[in-house]
């Protein structure tokens, strides 16, 4: 999926508080138009402070990024937020509309000047997102789960091609995080570049391909998921934990099943261990 | 005036002369000082009171925040000084930004070292029931809380396209509400899920409360108090007298 | 005398017409570490809510039914001497750490209780030694990190000495290390001091490890509350939308094909023996 020129390019980028503390040292990284990259790292490694550069929330103090080529120092807020869907972890936060239908439109004011097309585009997002049955609704009234939806949808009807999350699994039953894997599943077949921070090892260990690892705004590590958060050192420092998997899989070849090394997805771990139950296999240590 | 000026009111814990006097020490410092600055609508007086906080501010560690009040008033000065001097003098107007100086400094010195937990104590020393005066504390506790909030509100809004400038009265009210709305309903569900902490520990039982921490006023709460009365009464004499004050004393600006 | 006791407990909140919690007969016992676990909106936090008397004397609706802590009646016994029963800690550390220092945060719940001053820093330094924190006494709320208010939040609670200990969502803002060392120290605490000790979580790999029961609760009701062993080998587990460990996925999938029999592992070690025990069989 790699186009020639990146679609986001962080160069040398520092951020100072203005009480001088740093949250970003040297930042630099390149995610290509239709990559899923997480980002994982200790409360405090800088994360959030990174996404927020995305979309000019915050501004370097040294350094560039550039979007689609374009300097985001030259773009508004809300310009850039056209193309970076930032979407935060609490609804609270942004929830404020008389109805559902007034919190869509408020999203979408400033693309669709004409007022038709405002609608269409409005009636449009409703029918997508499941929403259509709330449409009068007061904000405030909705559930946990379909208020988490209606701030997606406020943010995705702007039609955003890199979709950040912060988050996005926090607090969730399966059902939910099963609901958000179709969805970020459809947004990839439609080429977006997708980015989430999670503390969810299982979660991005299973889907997400790339890991950009964090540590007092430092990146540590970037690479594919399966190999960074298999490393005991890296998660170590980034106070993280080894998957599931990977510790059972460990464990297993500590007991003599050596071709459990480098196996890491639930599946293969099955299986093996069907072909061990079955005789086909005997641990190294029996023999 | 930014948020950066509220900064300069904000508590911090140090080790000086000043943080360590009763909070009701510096209340009356502060009182006082107010005072003394309405007694006078002359230059001069004024500014011999305003010095006279200085070593204060200085042995009390607080230079820096202090600074920062007073330069966060600048706008208001300006505006103070103009209108001042329409009506009435230059003089006149100069006398009266020292006056707003003296009456901020002396509060500002009061929150920067006044640990709001003792103030809280020291309403309830003058007989202020608990449940207000716990409230005063918490509501100092959850300020800076509540200003994240209101950023990351910002920030949830602006990453939709909402615009922070826009142009006309009208507008920029109708502009609040995307930030209002959100900050009120969280602050209200925050208020239930303190409420519930609260009475999960026991607040509001029935037992009298004990107090683990207290304020005593000390020897040196004593004698700085005494200073202060000293300093009211010396300052309401030469009022009175004012008019057989040296002439320097009287100067003011001819304009 | 069972810690907590509900009776056909029903409860809906003001204004709503769906019952949040439908019938609940549960009963807490002494010395247990429970987990307590369900979907989204299954009434997880309501339960919690009952256990020392917010429900009902707090948060308005209608009720049927008895809570009992301790044999006391929930309707009729004041939340503060519930409070030296039961103690519940929410989920955001934020919203409960009200004062300007640990210290005064953790006396601040004796102070409530007209304890006297010689008696609390006696209980504050027992309490912040279990807790780990004796060092940032005198630190302020807010350069506290997670994990650090989380613990500060279980002192304070602990130091009214209730026998049940509840912990809602305890990890949910914590990184993946913290939060598995907030479970251990439970577990630690749990034995140290004879508590019961009852977790609701979504993080079910990180508890289940050192739960001895756990409870299931699906739209309102307790649909099984057992042993964990027996929970997590049961119809009831398998076919609720829970954030199932990796290790009960796989194994469970052993266990379907007959290749291994007896308890589906809640650990790795567990799962360790497991294999090697049927490896020969």
């Amino acid at each position: 999926m790699m186009k020639e020129l990146p679609l986001i390019i962080i160069e040398s980028v520092d951020y100072i508080y203005p009480n001088g503390t740093a949250a970003l040292k040297n930042i630099s990284l390149t995610i290509h138009k239709g990559e899923m990259v997480a980002i994982m790292g200790k409360n405090g490694a800088g994360k959030t402070t990174l996404i927020r550069t995305l979309n000019g929330l915050i501004r370097p103090t040294v350094g560039d990024i550039y979007i689609n080529n374009e300097n985001t120092n030259m773009k508004s807020i809300a310009e850039l937020s056209q193309r970076v869907g930032l979407i935060f972890q609490n609804p609270s936060h942004q929830l404020f509309a008389n109805s559902v239908e007034e919190e869509i439109k408020f999203s979408l004011k400033n693309l669709y000047q004409d007022n038709e097309e405002l609608q269409a585009k409005t009636d449009d997002v409703l029918k997508s997102f499941n929403l259509e049955k709330y449409r009068e609704r007061s904000p405030l009234n909705l559930s946990g789960g379909e208020s988490k939806k209606l701030a997606v949808a406020s943010i995705m009807c702007r039609d955003p091609e890199i979709l950040v999350f912060d988050e996005p699994t926090l607090g969730q039953d399966a059902n939910e995080i099963e609901s958000f894997i179709k969805f970020i599943d459809s947004e990839k077949k439609k080429e977006k570049t997708i980015i989430i921070i999670t503390h969810n090892i299982e979660f991005a260990f299973e889907f997400i391909p790339r890991t950009i690892l964090m540590a007092e705004g430092k990146i540590v590590a970037d690479g594919p998921t399966q190999i960074i958060l298999s490393n005991n050192f890296l998660t170590e420092r980034s106070s993280l934990v080894l998957p599931q998997t990977r510790q059972l899989s460990l464990a297993l070849s500590n007991i003599g099943f050596q071709e459990l090394t480098n196996i890491t997805s639930r599946h293969e771990i099955t299986e093996y261990l069907v072909k061990v139950l079955e005789n086909k296999v005997t641990s190294i240590k029996e023999e | 005036m930014s948020l950066e000026f509220l900064n300069a009111f904000k508590f911090m814990k140090k080790e000086s002369f000043l943080h360590n006097l009763d909070p009701r020490t510096k209340l009356i410092l502060a009182l006082i000082y107010t005072i003394g600055a309405l007694l006078y609508n002359q230059i001069m007086p004024l500014f011999f009171i305003f010095l006279s906080l200085l070593p204060i501010v200085v042995f009390g560690k607080i230079l820096k925040q202090w600074v920062k009040s007073i330069r966060g008033l600048s706008f208001l000065v300006i505006f103070i000084i103009i209108l001042n001097t329409l009506f009435i003098s230059l003089s006149f107007a100069i006398a009266m930004v020292l006056r707003i100086c003296i009456m901020v400094s002396a509060f500002s010195i009061f929150f920067l070292t006044v640990d709001p937990n003792d103030l809280a104590l020291s309403l309830i020393s003058m007989k202020i029931p608990y449940e207000f005066a716990f409230s005063f504390s918490l509501a100092f506790r959850f300020v800076p809380t509540i200003a994240i909030e209101a950023q990351n509100i910002i920030d949830a809004q602006q990453s939709r396209g909402y615009e922070m400038q826009k142009k006309g009265i009208i507008s920029q009210i109708k502009n609040l509400f995307p930030l209002l709305i959100p900050l009120i309903i969280c602050s209200i569900k925050r208020a239930f899920n303190v409420a519930e902490a609260l009475e999960s520990r026991a607040f509001g039982s029935n037992k009298e409360r004990s107090y683990y921490y207290t304020i005593k006023f000390s020897k040196k709460d004593w004698i700085f108090t005494i200073y202060l009365i000293l300093v009211l009464t010396t300052l309401i004499l030469i009022r009175i007298q004012f008019n057989s004050m040296p002439a320097w004393f009287l100067w003011g600006l001819p304009l | 005398m069972d810690l907590v006791r509900f009776e056909g407990f029903s409860f809906r909140y003001k204004g709503n017409e769906v019952y949040a919690l439908d019938n609940i007969n549960l009963r807490i016992e002494e010395n247990k570490f429970i987990l307590l676990c369900g979907e989204t909106g299954s009434g997880k936090t309501t339960l919690i809510r009952c256990m020392n008397g917010l429900i009902p004397q707090f948060y308005s609706g209608f009720y049927k039914g008895k809570v009992f802590v301790h044999g006391m009646d929930t309707t009729n016994t004041s939340i503060a001497n519930l409070s030296t029963e039961v103690g519940i800690v929410f989920q955001n550390p934020e919203n409960q750490l009200i004062a300007m220092n640990v210290e005064h945060e953790i006396a601040f719940g004796l102070e409530n209780l007209g304890v006297h001053p010689k008696e609390i820093s006696k209980r504050i330094k027992e309490s912040a030694s279990l807790t780990e924190i004796e060092h940032i006494l005198d630190k302020a709320p807010f350069e506290l990190s997670g994990g650090e208010q989380q613990r500060v939040a279980i002192a304070s609670i602990l130091v009214l000495k209730p026998k049940f200990l509840i912990l809602d969502e305890p990890t949910a803002l914590l990184d993946p290390y913290m939060a598995k060392k907030i479970i251990t120290l439970l577990k630690e605490i749990q034995l140290d001091r004879n508590l019961s000790i009852m977790i609701s979580e979504h993080r079910l790999d990180l508890v289940i490890p050192f739960a001895e029961e756990m409870v299931l609760m699906k739209e309102g009701r307790i649909v099984e509350h057992d042993s964990r062993d027996s929970v997590l080998n049961g119809l009831i587990f398998q076919n609720l939308k829970l954030n199932k460990p990796v290790i009960y996925t796989i194994f469970s999938e052993l266990k379907k094909r007959n290749l291994i029999k007896g308890n589906i592992p809640a650990s790795i070690p567990a799962a360790l023996d497991l294999i090697k025990k049927f490896q020969h069989e």
